[in-house]
């Protein structure tokens, strides 16, 4: 068959480019490094230093613990009268933030952010049972309440009837939804179930800035502290499973070799995605692990489109040094490495852009973390193959000193050593 | 064209056409949909919580506490045994931390009283840790397999209990699941005003109590002359005859058709007609006997005068079964009290001999027999003597179930709360879907304008991906969170991914001298492992999400692993078919590709 004529495509990146990626390794990973330390540093600074921020990360309140609610006002409502009014009914710190509501028909939304849980704080708690200890003929044996609980269970010598706790309850400012017998009768256990704090909230303010100013609080959202720390650990503990499962695949499709660098990579382009966390200070929620976790198997295309080839050309090439080797690759692999991260960019640019709330954030994330999963499949996974595919022809040699002839039969999975 | 393409045609063409019914539920208005789909295409895709707004709730269960109640128990229950006996000269028993039972003796050789007999009784529950002839000591510890028994089926108790009373809340289409040692509710389309008054009903410690009725009462005959006409309630009169002293029981009742009627009633009575403090009128819902007695579908309320204190709860039972009456050979509930709830019991049935018992759960009595003897450790409790031996043994059952979960309390911790107003969802997924509308449009130009012919290919199969994506959800009747939408509109961007990786590596191919169809067969051959290894990543990442996230968050990763899926069937083999299309051509392959 005669040759097919030569065809022209479009192409942006062109074929048989050479740029240089491996022998100018120092600057990129140079860069990485910088960036993982700006982390690293932002980190405590944010907690520390930056009065403003005070935490490592702006967690969201499902890691940080507490009461997110958005409150709709019936009328203007100034962020420092609100922040003067909740601290007047015992909560210090709020954070109180303009809430853009999606449809932007309501101007006079806020967000306000509490770090209680309960209606009770500590001290109330105390002075209720300071209040309680003596109910008429009975006397409270013990107050059992955990910081954050709705619930309190009160264990008298004598029975008491509901009612009068109801009462009693009120008289020191807790309002509760029920109260009821609980457990064994000769136990005289009580368990009082508390009113939440959202509704708590909305009858004070009110109260204080006049009835009806509130008009609805369409979002609540509230975690135990215990519960956030246990997220918080549960986050780390998926990612670091992720990053593991996936070196064990690349460990069993290609070979030991490969798999620390993609390990290295993805745990680059976490920290570095978190990194973007810490220096913008965007709240860091769940959907931003989610998001982390996306990136992460997303990350792994790259590499593999780069590992795959790299495996492919070591076969072939077996004249040329290795790190010559995967610069090809490299150079070969650049137009799909690029254009597909670059379709998953427009789109969660878009999302970035045009999204709302909880959408906005996680295209937020992705964005970051495709730019640096990009990046990592090129300047952190394959050198890290290089070392370590030195250090491994290194041990060979070693043995083949050793052991004489017989080791320098080549085995399978050898592929890589071209300078033979 | 060979003719396996056209198999594939077919195949192809088969599945498009079931994903799009499967998607008519879920597009088309229900008036607008023709019979055949409403019969055998029900399943849609509901709006998750966060968008058609609603309660989301995490609660901890204290399934220590109730292993460390059984503990207690079972210590409380040794200790009787072994106090029975009079020649020993004393025993303690104590307690140490959550499943440890120590038992002192005075005098040391008495630690044998701890012999095989007493063990064997307990043999399923308590394991001999240690026994020390020296000082006396025994010591006991609750088994391992029996501790899981108790936290388990302290949490199936706690789904149950929670299942129950949001079922009779009449939410459209709740989720109750289990995740280690939380249970998880979503409550989608709850109403705001109802959010406060579920979260007291389901976080309430399920209380079973037995209390006594105060039959023949004058207050309840006083109450009954000044009911006002026509407000929906009847005086009804009721007597019974004691089974061994043959003493006469006369009563008067109210009946109604729903409960809030008689509970308003009693609410509004005050001053001297006002409930005495001492009194509670309980509710038992019954059902309605036509004028042969037999039990009707309509069902009604009763009222029962009712001693306020509580006699038993459910905390002194050991143990339920449904058994059988050895003389009628009708469904009966037998039940055991431990050894306090006994002497609690024994008192009780013989102060109230021929009297009612009503036992209550959550507010609402579940059944009221007479007591018919003394009760001591075991009872047994016969349901009416009417209706159908199916639902009368149904009925023994759920009052089983009601007295085993009345046994084991454990209480319940809300760790995490989430309530959405149903407007902040429908602006959100406006939003949502116009960046989803500018971020395809993004892909699909690019696409077009690089790869050409090749690339509307992938467009084509990109869109077949979202068809399939959303019919498999329709299907499965997942929901779609604001950020489940996040992950269709992340695979329109990563559907595309394969082709490019693929129409790379056919353009190498060309660019090394290869026919057309040389270059697409291998480009797709060797680009395969590359596509399939990326997917394998994904999807890893993926099934990690969804362990760890619970509501939304799952959402996304159930939308990203169907996604994954799809996405291989699509953009890899529906696109190699396509490919035929371009160069299968019997007559000859064109010379160049548009690609």
């Amino acid at each position: 068959m005669a040759a097919p004529k030569q065809q022209k495509f479009l192409e942006i990146i062109k074929p048989h480019s050479t740029y240089e990626f491996i022998g100018n390794q120092k600057y990129w990973i140079g860069t990485s490094i910088f960036l993982v330390v700006l982390t690293i540093i932002m980190l405590p600074l944010n907690a520390f230093v930056i009065k403003s921020r005070g935490h490592l990360l702006n967690w969201g309140v499902d890691f940080r613990g507490g009461t997110e609610m958005v409150i709709e006002f019936s009328r203007p409502v100034d962020a420092g009268e609100l922040r003067s009014t909740l601290r007047q009914i015992g909560h210090e710190s709020s954070d109180v933030v303009r809430y853009e509501d999606p449809s932007g028909r309501n101007k006079n939304v806020y967000m306000v952010r509490l770090g209680a849980v309960s209606v009770l704080s500590t001290t109330q708690a105390r002075q209720a049972e300071q209040a309680l200890a003596k109910l008429g003929e009975a006397s409270l044996k013990k107050f059992e309440w955990s910081e954050g609980g709705d619930k309190v269970y009160l264990r008298y010598d004598k029975a008491v009837p509901t009612a009068t706790l109801s009462s009693s309850l009120q008289a020191v400012g807790i309002n509760a939804n029920q109260v009821q017998p609980f457990g064994r009768l000769e136990e005289n256990t009580y368990e009082v179930t508390l009113v939440s704090l959202d509704k708590e909230i909305w009858r004070h303010l009110d109260e204080k800035l006049g009835p009806g100013t509130v008009s609805g609080v369409p979002q609540v959202e509230s975690v135990g502290a215990k519960a956030g720390k246990q997220l918080q650990f549960d986050g780390v503990r998926s990612l670091v499973a992720a990053i593991l499962l996936i070196m064990v695949y690349i460990l069993f499709r290609f070979d030991f070799r490969y798999a620390p660098g993609t390990a290295a990579a993805l745990l680059h382009d976490a920290v570095i995605t978190v990194g973007a966390f810490a220096i913008t200070y965007k709240e860091f929620s769940l959907t931003t692990v989610a998001a982390i976790l996306t990136i992460i198997g997303f990350s792994m295309n790259d590499t593999i489109v780069v590992f795959d080839r790299i495996r492919e050309n070591a076969a072939r090439l077996r004249d040329r040094k290795f790190d010559r080797v995967v610069n090809q690759s490299i150079n070969e692999t650049l137009s799909r490495t690029i254009w597909t991260s670059a379709t998953v960019f427009f789109v969660t640019l878009a999302m970035n852009v045009f999204g709302v709330g909880v959408i906005r954030d996680f295209a937020f994330a992705m964005n970051v973390g495709v730019v640096v999963g990009t990046y990592s499949s090129i300047f952190i996974a394959s050198p890290i193959l290089i070392w370590l595919n030195e250090k491994y022809l290194l041990s060979q040699r070693k043995t083949t000193a050793r052991s004489g002839r017989e080791a320098r039969r080549p085995k399978r999975g050898d592929e890589l050593e071209t300078e033979a | 064209m060979e003719r396996s393409w056209w198999w594939k045609a077919l195949l192809y063409g088969c599945m498009v056409a079931v994903a799009c019914l499967y998607l008519v539920p879920t597009v088309v208005p229900e008036q607008k949909q023709p019979d055949f789909i409403r019969r055998h295409f029900q399943k849609r895709i509901q709006l998750g919580l966060d968008l058609q707004g609603g309660l989301h709730l995490v609660y901890e269960v204290h399934v220590d506490k109730a292993v460390s109640d059984k503990v207690d128990r079972i210590a409380s229950e040794i200790e009787d045994r072994l106090n029975k006996n009079k020649k020993m000269s004393g025993v303690t028993i104590t307690r140490e931390g959550r499943d440890d039972i120590i038992a002192v003796f005075k005098n040391p050789t008495e630690q044998s009283l701890i012999d095989e007999e007493l063990l064997r009784e307990f043999r399923r529950q308590l394991d001999l840790v240690k026994r020390d002839p020296v000082s006396g000591t025994v010591r006991l510890r609750l088994d391992p397999d029996q501790i899981e028994e108790v936290r388990d089926s302290a949490l199936r108790q706690g789904i149950e209990t929670i299942r129950g009373r949001v079922d009779k809340f009449g939410v459209a289409e709740p989720t109750i699941i289990r995740k280690g040692t939380d249970i998880i509710v979503e409550l989608p389309g709850l109403k705001t005003a109802d959010f406060e008054r579920i979260k007291t009903i389901i976080g309430r410690t399920a209380q079973l109590e037995f209390k006594i009725v105060d039959d023949g009462a004058e207050y309840m005959r006083k109450v009954a002359a000044q009911l006002p006409k026509g407000s929906g309630i009847e005086v009804l009169p009721e007597s019974w005859t004691e089974k061994d002293s043959g003493k006469p029981h006369e009563d008067v009742y109210l009946r109604a058709k729903s409960r809030d009627v008689l509970e308003k009633f009693f609410a509004g009575l005050i001053g001297e007609n006002a409930l005495p403090p001492d009194h509670e009128i309980g509710y038992e819902e019954t059902a309605l006997r036509n004028d042969a007695g037999e039990a009707t579908q309509d069902r009604s309320w009763r009222t029962l005068y009712l001693k306020r204190r509580a006699v038993l709860t459910g905390e002194y039972l050991s143990n339920a079964d449904q058994t059988w009456d050895q003389q009628t050979g009708r469904p009966e509930v037998s039940f055991e009290f431990d050894h306090q709830g006994a002497v609690l019991s024994e008192r009780m049935t013989r102060e109230n001999m021929g009297r009612k018992m009503a036992i209550m759960l959550d507010d609402k009595i579940t059944s009221a027999p007479v007591i018919e003897g003394v009760i001591s450790s075991r009872g047994r409790i016969t349901l009416g003597s009417f209706g159908d031996p199916f639902q009368m043994q149904q009925e023994a059952k759920d009052l089983v179930a009601v007295l085993r979960s009345g046994a084991l309390p454990a209480p319940l911790r809300k760790t995490f709360e989430t309530q959405v107003g149903p407007t902040m969802g429908r602006d959100s997924i406006e939003k949502a879907k116009f960046s989803m509308y500018i971020g395809a449009a993004a892909v699909v130009l690019f696409m077009l304008i690089y790869y050409r012919l090749a690339g509307l290919m992938a467009n084509v199969a990109m869109v077949v991906n979202l068809l399939f994506m959303v019919a498999i959800l329709a299907a499965f009747e997942a929901s779609l969170t604001l950020p489940g939408i996040a992950g269709l509109v992340l695979t329109i961007g990563m559907a595309v991914d394969a082709n490019i990786i693929i129409y790379e590596r056919i353009r190498e191919e060309l660019r090394n001298g290869k026919s057309p169809r040389s270059a697409v067969d291998a480009g797709f051959a060797r680009a395969f492992w590359t596509v399939f290894d990326a997917h394998v990543t994904n999807f890893v990442a993926g099934v990690v999400l969804y362990s760890y996230g619970s509501g939304p968050i799952r959402g996304f990763a159930v939308t990203l692993l169907v996604g994954i899926i799809t996405n291989l069937v699509t953009s890899y083999w529906l696109s190699r078919w396509m490919f035929e299309l371009m160069v299968g051509r019997r007559s000859g392959a064109p010379a160049t590709l548009s690609i």
